[in-house]
């Protein structure tokens, strides 16, 4: 139950946003996977931030820098102080996605809405397809990018050297090394196959309810916890292939089990598996 | 890659419908771009009865694809026939096969293999949707071109007179 992660008053409900979705100073954002979702129905009032097009820079391989963050965040009318509430497809992935970057920012009051798209369909909510409301623009001033969330190589090659626990978050497939790339397209993967040695294979989604919403803190306690032996004081970093499901598990271990370190490495393995001359293990080990 | 001597060769039939597509899409601004994608995912035709049993078996699924596609590819007397199914909480992918079925169904061999990867620069879906998601597109027209030429030879040996 929420009461018992170590955060619950970063989730709410879908009752609860129901409720509150008019209420001043709250603002909700729709991240999906699938760009189209926004336009096939949405959350009344909700505005649409996509984590490619408006989250990723378009020239270099990296987020949008803080002074495109503050212009995003003023033209969907969120200030300093709104709240601002994510929800999405695929178990919230996207929406917590957007929600790390609004923490690499500096954003104070973030929220999930448990369960995201899924839930809100499985309670018999309604959808509007009706243009992206627009609010009344704001001025906002971001934070610089606060490095406590996220990791880069060196470090990671650093934290690799040293033991320290890495959660590899993709698919038992892609853990091992079986699948290097996808049929006809070897370009857009990585030159290697594997993970970074000593890394513990976790698929992300195990986090995850069929609901959408995440698992009891016991649950979860047991996958990180007990399986993979995470202790509070460890530093902890969690990747994928491109940093995108890594911070769902990110989420999941600093807000809802309440790890105080935790980091997501967005390079990934897109960058590790392409690096030259570092560390590769393949297999189940 | 396309070349100018590809598109000669078209037939009215395919050839043409995809250039009205690609037209269609040319004028619009990256928002309405992607209504009409949306458009299309909702005009994709249900798939026929007879394929049911397979779809429902993950026959057919084109495996590159990190969304559940499912593909049926039929060439007859020269002309090609595709059908699909995507899951409705996947719009972008069933809008881009709502394109391909509608711009290849009747369409010739060569009308399909003259279409190559630049198609969704010609659409101006590499801008509206991002570079990221256009493996999973690309990844859907290669999967008809193979079926296409697959399926061609297999008709082309039914025409053949036995020897």
């Amino acid at each position: 139950m929420a009461a018992d992660y170590a955060h619950p008053e970063v989730l709410v409900s879908t009752a609860w946003v129901d409720e509150h979705r008019h209420d001043a100073g709250l603002r909700i954002v729709e991240s999906d996977e699938d760009v189209l979702l926004y336009e096939q129905g949405h959350i009344e009032g909700a505005v649409k931030i996509d984590w490619h097009t408006d989250l990723q820079h378009r020239v270099v391989r990296d987020y949008i820098d803080r002074a495109a963050f503050e212009q995003l965040c003023r033209e969907k009318g969120i200030a300093n102080d709104t709240t601002v509430v994510f929800y999405g497809d695929k178990n919230n992935w996207w929406a917590c996605y957007a929600f790390w970057v609004f923490k690499l920012y500096g954003h104070e009051k973030c929220l999930i809405m448990n369960g995201g798209r899924k839930r809100w369909e499985l309670d018999g909510r309604a959808w509007t397809r009706g243009p992206e409301s627009q609010y009344a623009a704001t001025s906002y001033t971001a934070q610089e990018a606060d490095p406590s969330i996220r990791a880069f190589r060196d470090e990671v090659l650093k934290h690799q050297r040293g033991g320290k626990p890495l959660i590899d978050v993709r698919s038992p497939g892609e853990f091992t090394g079986e699948m290097l790339h996808m049929p006809d397209y070897p370009q857009e993967g990585a030159l290697r196959g594997g993970h970074i040695p000593g890394a513990q294979n976790v698929p992300w989604a195990r986090a995850a309810n069929d609901d959408g919403t995440f698992k009891s803190a016991k649950e979860l306690e047991k996958i990180y916890a007990k399986e993979c032996g995470l202790k509070r004081r460890s530093r902890i970093i969690a990747y994928c292939r491109i940093g995108e499901r890594s911070s769902h598990t990110w989420f999941v271990l600093h807000y809802l089990l309440g790890f105080p370190n935790v980091k997501n490495y967005d390079g990934s393995w897109t960058e590790w598996g392409n690096l030259v001359g570092v560390p590769i293990a393949q297999g189940a080990q | 890659m396309n070349s100018p001597g590809h598109d000669a060769g078209q037939s009215a039939a395919g050839g043409q419908r995809l250039a009205e597509i690609i037209e269609e899409f040319a004028d619009l601004e990256v928002r309405e771009r992607l209504e009409t994608l949306l458009d299309f995912a909702e005009s994709l035709p249900p798939l026929p009865a007879r394929f049911q049993a397979e779809r429902e078996a993950g026959d057919h699924r084109v495996h590159e694809c990190q969304t559940p596609v499912y593909l049926w590819v039929e060439v007859t007397d020269g002309r090609v026939q595709v059908y699909g199914d995507s899951a409705p909480e996947s719009p972008t992918v069933k809008g881009f096969l709502a394109i391909l079925v509608e711009a290849f169904s009747g369409a010739t061999v060569a009308d399909v293999l003259a279409v190559g990867p630049d198609l969704l620069s010609k659409l101006g879906l590499v801008e509206a949707l991002g570079m990221v998601r256009m493996r999973g597109l690309q990844a859907i027209l290669q999967h008809i071109r193979r079926q296409v030429v697959a399926a061609a030879a297999t008709d082309a040996r039914s025409q053949s007179p036995p020897t």
